[in-house]
């Protein structure tokens, strides 16, 4: 509730004149329907008073007035449904570029990442926000506006007739303040998690009773995990007929209280009528507005009903947005600094030196680096190896700034890293990984990630530099061509080819390779290798890996022992 | 009047439902398939149906009971009885609007519980289908698969529980109420009549644009949210390229080209619903204008002879709206159909594609006795002429070989010979074409084979760890094991060192959406957890060090060897350092045993 208390501030904050105005409009239609009502049922009973008695009755001013009533709801109705919404697809626009901020500030802090389940239920908890403004904000105040109009009108009259609409006004702020309880707000959430883990459950049993189903028929049973999914769809039912249940007894209970409301009023009327106390036409348009009520007031039910969903998306959004905030203290990037001096050194410093650096997971029993300490001088090729796990992949890490240190210091030509500026320090660094993210985009768009600038020409000469020149020209579409399961599929070494060509648009002094040629096979993997050397050019490198061949480029090998990561050892220098 | 009323369902269903089957009858029954609904179970939906529908039929009552007072104290008739008659008719009202409360609640109950119930039903049948073919043959990705089980049974909910029902109410509701009408005026049933059918028509022609570019933009809507998933999850790449700043901007005007978009859409569909309400209104004023006339005697006509009386009057207007009420409801359950009928079509074609490709597996059930003596002792295994087709492909053909008790043999060819095969037999997922298989001599299509594979330590080619922590996965090899047992095992796989630096060691979740272990780090646990069946006589290890690198595959290799003591172990490989051990050689060629070289 607190992230949907703070989602409203955010929509509330990002345009407060069409917050106002989607609500101010929508009342013309809602008062307008009732409107029509009370005139329509004030008018038969004049007419049929008129027709009794022979009385003149002028038709012309209530007949235009229904006529005018129901334009008014029927084009106020349209132009609030197009306001409201606009204003929600809006903010949904800016909130997307909030998240996208938020992560970004958090992605690489050292703190946990996120998995891809937890990352994509963050997408598309954005798309179900809209039901804050247009399911909740907006009928909750035309409810209560109407509610209080409704009691103010009839109480003009007299106050007893108001009994009917203050029975349902008070009905909603009771219903509003009883779902927003603290309690029964937490027992929403409750439920709305338990719906999504047992959501989540369904899907990881079935992906890994599909995926391993070898593995399960010798160790544990396949009908004993399909027994899973259904146990786990199980408590999805519950929970899902725990809400279900609730919020169709609260529209069923909704309709209920409407009717008892037109009941107490059509007998207070026939009371009132009878007492001479009211005109038998204006008691018709008093008890067909009570009618109309219950429908207007009742819109405020489904969204509430549903709001333990609702807030969890909200939560998590809204937490999405700040996790950058608050997570930006442990980025080891000082944005804020400025000062980049290469010169103040006069004697080549080393492109890359490791200070005593220390690191670990916080939970974990043993840290992953200890007090490790070694230097890559300008220009030189220096390559780690180790078994699996012995922490070669977190020094690569280290040095991106995708993790920082617990202890130590790590300097770039002498700077400390922490001292570089986040732009700088990614001109002059590149990390070539051995999966290279690719997105779902095209050719020229994934390569320019690295380098906006780059022309055409440079793109080409980019891919010539990763031979996938001639790959990418025997597609029609070229460089425009798109990425992903419905454009080119691109093999697994053609993939890295394409991470190569994008780290060739940029010109670091540092190179960190890391088992850039796993998975390659060896003529590949060497002509990779040897294209890479022809362009680093003056660069130094940092290569991880593990293969004699690869190995075999280096100028100075250190083995990164499991053991002791301390006791980094030179094996061979070239 | 039955007759033209009972048009009216047709005609609705026919204009909203272009690309629908034959009017007339219940629109899934005529979808064959894994989700078609059995007896029961659309019988329930319609008693659901009609439970609505009658919640609705009983407000012509209320709205009679509301007409006679009123007209009480309209026009008075004489006598004085109205005081009490007032409070009972408002009783009596109260009491009706309870009375469709409650139908309305177990209506509603039934319509979950059935929808609920085909859902289950359907994911049992597909886990069914999954579970029960053999592991060895190729099923559609678990992406796919998983898509499906989570999201397209849940997409038939909606339509079983909602549109379904409000079907079944469209064709009694406006039926009961136009028949009401024409009781006390045919002229108002006339204008009710004309005006329905209206709707649906228009709708039609102003929704077969929307439903195109809302289509369009549903997928616009996947499209954006992609984009802003695969951006994020790529921040680590744009990150490293320093290209954040310069994607946010690209979001934002994604962001944008979708919101003008989307309203674009909404502007027609919003059109549709707005000419809905704007016949609804008309057919509501052309009633109430032709009440008022009545009442004033300008309009004498229209009534079965006597003049509009004022309670006959008030009760036609007040069911006016509630003829058009089905509709709208109708009209706002319509995209749960075309949900639940493309989820429907997608299910059956996904269930058949997985019996198309799954092969049976052996099935027997033997008794207990018989498996101790197979799974404690080292067991000899022996093929005789065994020969296996899959599909039309001669997988095997007339392989014999044998491998005595505590014996090691390497299984050695090229990928694709059929090493992977010949382990599948033994893990017993085949039928064999021809010939058998002995354990210990006696023919394994004897033994349980749900028993068997649970007593065979096994390590596959890309081990696969269950999401969850490490520690449930590797009890799943050995349930009662002891968390010394698994530090022993882990030690036996050379996984010790690795276990310890996780995040949160034993505890670590991992696997699916767990934290990312490398092909290198799974291949040791997948070692470790068949070193749990430390009881176990046999071990099968497939390609154990494919992919790795020289260190890890020297601590893999020396985990098999420690494990193996005493016990019977045939590998398959084709890497020269497995090669190394001592063991019988076996060379494989195209399905077929070559040469023995002990």
């Amino acid at each position: 509730m607190n992230g949907l208390h703070r989602l409203i501030k955010l929509q509330w904050s990002h345009h407060r004149r069409s917050f106002t105005i989607g609500i101010v409009v929508a009342l013309i239609p809602a008062i307008a329907g009732i409107a029509l009502l009370g005139v329509a049922g004030w008018f038969i009973t004049a007419a049929a008073l008129a027709g009794l008695s022979g009385v003149f009755l002028n038709v012309f001013l209530p007949s235009s007035l229904i006529r005018g009533l129901a334009i008014a709801r029927t084009l106020g109705r349209y132009g609030e449904r197009l306001l409201t919404h606009d204003a929600t697809f809006r903010f949904l626009a800016d909130l997307r570029c909030r998240v996208f901020d938020g992560q970004s500030n958090q992605a690489g802090g050292g703190s946990k990442p996120r998995s891809g389940a937890a990352l994509n239920r963050l997408t598309s908890d954005i798309s179900s926000l809209d039901a804050v403004y247009l399911r909740m904000v907006v009928p909750g105040a035309l409810a209560v506006t109407l509610g209080a109009l409704a009691v103010v009108w009839t109480v003009s009259f007299s106050p007893v007739l108001a009994l009917g609409p203050i029975f349902l006004f008070s009905l909603i702020i009771g219903f509003g303040a009883f779902v927003l309880l603290p309690r029964k707000r937490n027992a929403n959430g409750r439920n709305a998690r338990r719906r999504e883990a047992a959501l989540d459950a369904v899907r990881l049993r079935t992906v890994d009773l599909v995926g391993g189903r070898r593995d399960l028929a010798v160790y544990g049973g396949l009908d004993a995990a399909a027994e899973a999914v259904k146990s786990a769809e199980r408590r999805l039912a519950l929970a899902e007929e725990e809400s279900d249940a609730r919020s169709s007894s609260l529209v069923a209970k909704a309709g209920f209280a409407g009717q008892v409301a037109v009941a107490i009023t059509l007998a207070i009327v026939s009371w009132q009528v009878a007492e001479g106390a009211l005109g038998a036409a204006v008691a018709v348009a008093v008890l067909l507005v009570v009618m109309g009520l219950p429908e207007v007031m009742g819109g405020v039910v489904p969204g509430l009903a549903n709001i333990g969903r609702t807030g969890l998306a909200a939560r998590r959004a809204v937490s999405g947005v700040q996790s950058g905030q608050e997570g930006g203290n442990s980025n080891p990037v000082n944005p804020d600094h400025d000062i980049v001096s290469t010169v103040a050194n006069p004697a080549p410093a080393p492109a890359l030196a490791f200070d005593a650096v220390t690191f670990g997971y916080p939970m974990a029993e043993r840290e992953v680096l200890s007090d490790f300490t070694f230097e890559i001088a300008s220009g030189e090729w220096l390559a780690i190896v180790g078994k699996s796990g012995c922490g070669k992949s977190t020094v690569s890490a280290l040095v991106a700034g995708l993790l920082t240190p617990a202890a130590g210091e790590i300097r770039l030509r002498g700077e400390a890293l922490s001292a570089i500026k986040e732009p700088d320090l990614r001109r002059r660094v590149t990390v070539l990984g051995q999966k290279p993210y690719l997105f779902h985009d095209s050719i020229a768009a994934n390569l320019r990630i690295a380098n906006p600038a780059a022309s055409d020409d440079e793109l080409w000469q980019a891919l010539e530099m990763a031979a996938l020149d001639e790959r990418i020209r025997s597609n029609s579409s070229g460089l425009d061509a798109m990425l992903g399961e419905t454009g080119v599929g691109l093999s697994g070494g053609e993939q890295r080819r394409l991470g190569l060509a994008r780290a060739y648009l940029t010109q670091p002094d540092l190179f960190i390779l890391d088992e850039l040629t796993e998975g390659l096979d060896a003529a590949n993997a060497d002509e990779v290798l040897s294209r890479f050397e022809r362009f680093r050019g003056e660069a130094a490198v940092l290569m991880i890996a593990h293969k004699p061949d690869e190995i075999a480029r280096a100028d100075r090998v250190l083995r990164l022992d499991a053991a002791a990561a301390s006791m980094a050892v030179p094996l061979h220098q070239v | 009047m039955r007759a033209s009323g009972a048009h009216v369902d047709p005609a609705a269903e026919e204009g909203l439902c272009a690309d629908g089957p034959p009017e007339g009858q219940p629109v899934l029954a005529t979808v064959p398939g894994l989700a078609a609904l059995i007896g029961d179970e659309a019988r329930s939906l319609k008693r659901a149906g009609r439970l609505f529908a009658l919640s609705d039929v009983i407000w012509i009552a209320q709205a009679w009971l509301i007409a006679s007072v009123v007209a009480d104290f309209v026009v008075p008739a004489a006598g004085g009885a109205v005081d009490f008659m007032v409070w009972m008719y408002s009783l009596g009202f109260v009491v009706l609007a309870f009375i469709r409360m409650q139908l309305n609640l177990r209506a509603g109950k039934l319509a979950r519980q059935t929808a609920r119930a085909v859902k289950s039903r359907v994911r049992a049948d597909l886990l069914q289908a999954i579970s029960s073919a053999s592991p060895a043959s190729e099923l559609p990705t678990s992406g796919a698969v998983a898509a499906h089980v989570g999201d397209q049974v849940d997409a038939l909910g909606p339509y079983l529980s909602n549109f379904y029902p409000q079907n079944v109410r469209l064709r009694l509701v406006p039926v009961a109420i136009i028949l009401a009408t024409a009781m006390v005026s045919w002229l108002a049933a006339i204008i009710l009549l004309v005006t329905g059918p209206l709707i649906p028509v228009f709708m039609a022609l102003i929704g077969l644009k929307a439903k195109a570019a809302s289509e369009g933009q549903q997928e616009e809507l996947v499209r954006m949210s992609g984009f802003l998933l695969d951006r994020v999850r790529g921040l680590e790449t744009l990150r490293l390229f320093g290209a954040v700043e310069r994607t946010r901007n690209q979001i934002a005007d994604v962001g944008d080209a979708f919101r003008v978009g989307t309203m674009k859409v909404l502007r027609i569909a919003f059109l549709s619903s707005t000419v809905l309400e704007l016949f609804s209104a008309l057919g509501i004023a052309f009633v109430a204008v032709f009440v008022g006339f009545s009442l004033l005697g300008d309009v004498t006509m229209g009534t079965w002879g006597a003049p509009l009386s004022y309670t006959a009057g008030l009760f036609i207007l007040l069911l006016a709206p509630d003829y058009f009420a089905p509709l709208r409801a109708y009209a706002a359950a319509y995209h749960d159909r075309a949900a639940g009928l493309a989820a429907t079509e997608k299910l059956s074609a996904l269930h058949a594609e997985i019996l198309a490709r799954s092969e049976v597996m052996p099935v027997h059930a033997v008794s207990k006795a018989d498996q101790q003596s197979a799974s404690e002792t080292a067991p000899s295994v022996c093929f005789e002429d065994v020969s296996l087709c899959l599909g039309a492909r001669q997988v095997l053909s007339s392989v014999s070989l044998r491998v005595g008790a505590g014996e090691a043999a390497l299984l050695i060819g090229p990928s694709g010979s059929g090493k992977t095969t010949i382990l599948d037999c033994l893990l017993g997922l085949h039928v064999l074409g021809a010939g058998k298989i002995l354990v210990n001599d006696q023919n394994m299509a004897e033994l349980d084979p749900v028993a068997w594979r649970q007593s065979i330590a096994w390590v596959g080619q890309a081990p696969r760890l269950f999401h969850g922590s490490l520690k449930a996965n590797l009890l799943r090899a050995n349930p009662g094991a002891s968390e010394s047992d698994m530090w022993e095992a882990l030690a036996l796989a050379g996984a010790v060192d690795l276990v310890e630096r996780l995040p949160r060691g034993l505890g670590t979740v991992i696997g699916e959406d767990g934290f990312g272990l490398s092909v290198g780090e799974a291949r040791r646990v997948g070692l470790a957890r068949a070193a749990m069946r430390k009881d176990s006589g046999l071990i099968l290890a497939d390609e154990p060090t494919a992919g790795l690198d020289e260190d890890t595959a020297a601590d893999v290799i020396c985990g098999l060897k420690a494990m193996s003591g005493g016990k019977t172990l045939i590998v398959a490989t084709h890497d020269p350092k497995v090669m190394a051990m001592t063991a019988t050689h076996i060379q494989i060629r195209d399905g077929s045993c070559l040469e023995v070289v002990a």
